[in-house]
């Protein structure tokens, strides 16, 4: 049997008893201003008057999802399938920040183009799976914060303002340049291998084949 | 007492690093060793390995009415069973009599020579075999659109992408019936835009539109490793792991996004996530990754959403002050990215590595015959030739128990300058 969910406190989120019916299902967080506007600061501001970068919680980001969705049980079995319009967590990691980079409209094409591509026939309806166009334009996904092991991370103005940055410095490299890196990247991944092969293998027959030195007097 | 052979000492080089062979080869960066083995099922004879699937819900549902209605009768869970069956792959090492020529023959000369050809040889083969997950189980590594004299123009996607220099490949006409020959790849140029091959003579009938394989294959329809484009597949025709697609035309078929030879955008990243989510239950995403090639991790990179590699090598001017809070991967709309110069260029999949499994005859290690592992060779004249041989030899098969797990998003654009 599958344990009950924790909250990030590590309290169980137990089937409820008759007294007590708090159940915790998701966490949301509002965005510090403080970090808010550090963004701001190291991202500008969009046509809009909006600020280019913005960090967000997951719990707190939703997103329209259009389609047939098939609701399933813990043990994955099918309960239903409905076809209909769902505002939802729009990145996996729900328990993390994301800093997010405002995109202009004419990423997504015209309206017409928009419609062509995202909408879905299911169930006998035409379903807009990603919703209606963003003429407004659209916060993409740029970082989710979490350490190198992959654990929460809090969110804090020098943080934001880091990212920002960095991701403005990439997106002033030369395509070229860009290219050139990634098979860069893959050529030293291939010279780490080598490496790490060679010296397993002389780990296998060490020099003078473990014979023991021996001091000459 | 015969007089020591270098065969001998080549052997007896080999047997030291035997232990560390599984070591080179099960190493975690490319997508084939990223395949996890599940415990339960990774050995299998010689016969074919069975994956029973619940394929449809049991149980009826509804109202009824408590005034005396009728509740209706039930019914079960539909299961029916994949199979597969391991696939034997060998990669061939020779070394000439010029090594021990060249060495003097002496034994820490051999040595090294012996440790350099094993750390070689499986690197290649590795790559090797990572290629093959890139193909749809047929072996098929390339189409040649044009030739002109031994040179041929490879169709993009996968180009020359699937190939090295100094394999050897077979011709087949496009509809894998007619086995044309054989060729030796000369030279592979995969970067460029050109994506050529040159061999070292066209096989007889060398038809543009023919496909090329890989050496070992046989017979109409060859069947090889089941990669990507098998397992990850929309088809409602056609078999998967031995069961017909047209009887679970939506349990089989991976959720696929038509980029209309458009470029990447992150609307198409949306749409394929989603259908995955919607699928699979909303929330059902954390173990996807999204797997490209190189051009459309430079595609995500030229939309400006992303921290590009140059920042995370530290090329930026403070980027090393960064490095401290980069996972070390990038991500697609949170799902982390793995790229690879083998991957189809106009693809991106999203891959759900835990329903993935390799269903393992004979783990890797050399080919043994009655203790030896290096065997020598023999001229056209009956004679020795000058040369030793030894292989790597193992025997398994790629499955996916849910296709549905995963997405992708087909027919991308390429970048400029690719």
């Amino acid at each position: 049997m599958k344990s009950a969910p924790r909250n990030r406190g590590g309290a169980s989120n137990r089937a409820p008893t008759p007294a007590s019916r708090i159940l915790v299902v998701r966490e949301s967080h509002e965005t510090p201003e403080s970090v808010a506007q550090s963004l701001a600061l190291a991202g500008g501001w969009n046509r809009f008057g909006e600020p280019n970068y913005r960090a967000v919680w997951g719990w707190n980001r939703l997103a329209w999802i259009g389609g047939k969705f098939e609701d399933r049980d813990e043990q994955g079995n099918l309960l239903r399938e409905r076809f209909e319009l769902r505002l939802e967590p729009k990145y996996p990691a729900v328990n993390r920040w994301h800093i997010e980079r405002w995109l202009p409209p004419e990423t997504y094409g015209s309206p017409r183009q928009w419609r062509a591509q995202t909408h879905e026939m299911a169930g006998g309806q035409n379903v807009p799976a990603l919703g209606p166009y963003p003429s407004r334009g659209e916060y993409e996904h740029c970082f989710t914060l979490e350490t190198p092991g992959g654990n929460f991370l809090q969110l804090t103005p020098m943080i934001a303002q880091h990212i920002a940055r960095a991701i403005e410095r990439s997106r002033s490299f030369p395509g070229a340049a860009k290219r050139r890196a990634l098979y860069e990247h893959l050529g030293r991944e291939e010279r780490a291998y080598e490496d790490w092969a060679y010296g397993l293998l002389d780990d296998a027959a060490p020099a003078f084949h473990k014979q023991p030195f021996v001091t000459v007097a | 007492m015969p007089a020591q052979a270098n065969a001998n000492v080549v052997a007896l080089q080999l047997e030291k690093v035997r232990d560390k062979v599984p070591l080179l080869y099960e190493r975690d960066d490319i997508l084939l060793t990223m395949i996890q083995q599940r415990g339960d099922v990774e050995k299998v004879s010689s016969r074919n390995m069975r994956l029973p699937l619940q394929v449809n819900p049991g149980g009826k549902a509804g109202s009824y009415n408590a005034d005396g209605g009728d509740l209706g009768r039930g019914s079960g869970t539909s299961y029916d069973v994949a199979q597969v069956s391991p696939i034997f792959f060998r990669f061939a090492i020779e070394i000439t009599k010029l090594v021990e020529y060249a060495t003097n023959g002496r034994e820490r000369a051999v040595e090294n020579a012996a440790k350099r050809e094993v750390a070689n040889g499986m690197r290649q083969f590795r790559s090797f075999l990572d290629k093959l997950m890139q193909t749809a189980g047929n072996g098929v590594l390339g189409t040649i659109s044009s030739f002109a004299s031994t040179t041929w123009t490879m169709a993009t996607p996968p180009g020359a992408a699937l190939v090295y220099v100094g394999q050897t490949v077979q011709v087949y006409d496009s509809t894998l019936t007619t086995n044309r020959g054989t060729a030796n790849v000369v030279a592979a140029d995969p970067i460029s835009s050109t994506q050529t091959i040159t061999v070292d003579a066209n096989p007889g009938g060398l038809t543009a539109g023919d496909v090329i394989v890989h050496d070992g294959l046989s017979g109409a329809q060859p069947v090889s490793l089941f990669g990507i484009k098998y397992h990850q597949n929309n088809a409602t025709t056609g078999t998967w792991l031995n069961l017909n697609r047209a009887t679970y035309p939506v349990q089989l078929a991976t959720p696929r996004v038509n980029a209309g030879n458009a470029a990447l955008t992150p609307a198409n990243v949306r749409l394929a996530i989603n259908k995955v989510r919607k699928a699979l239950g909303i929330n059902h995403l954390s173990k996807l990754i999204a797997y490209m090639a190189v051009e459309q991790e430079h595609a995500w990179e030229n939309l400006g959403i992303t921290v590009s590699q140059i920042i995370k090598e530290g090329g930026g001017s403070s980027g090393n002050d960064l490095d401290l809070l980069f996972t070390g991967r990038k991500t697609m709309s949170g799902v982390p990215i793995k790229s690879s110069v083998n991957a189809d260029q106009t693809r991106v999949d999203f891959l759900d590595l835990s329903h993935w499994g390799r269903a393992v005859l004979k783990d890797i290690d050399f080919y043994e015959v009655n203790g030896n592992t290096v065997f020598p060779i023999y001229g056209a004249s009956g004679g020795l030739a000058a040369s030793y041989i030894f292989y790597f030899d193992t025997a398994f098969q790629v499955w996916d128990d849910s296709p549905r797990s995963g997405a992708f998003i087909d027919s991308l654009a390429r970048p400029s300058g690719y």
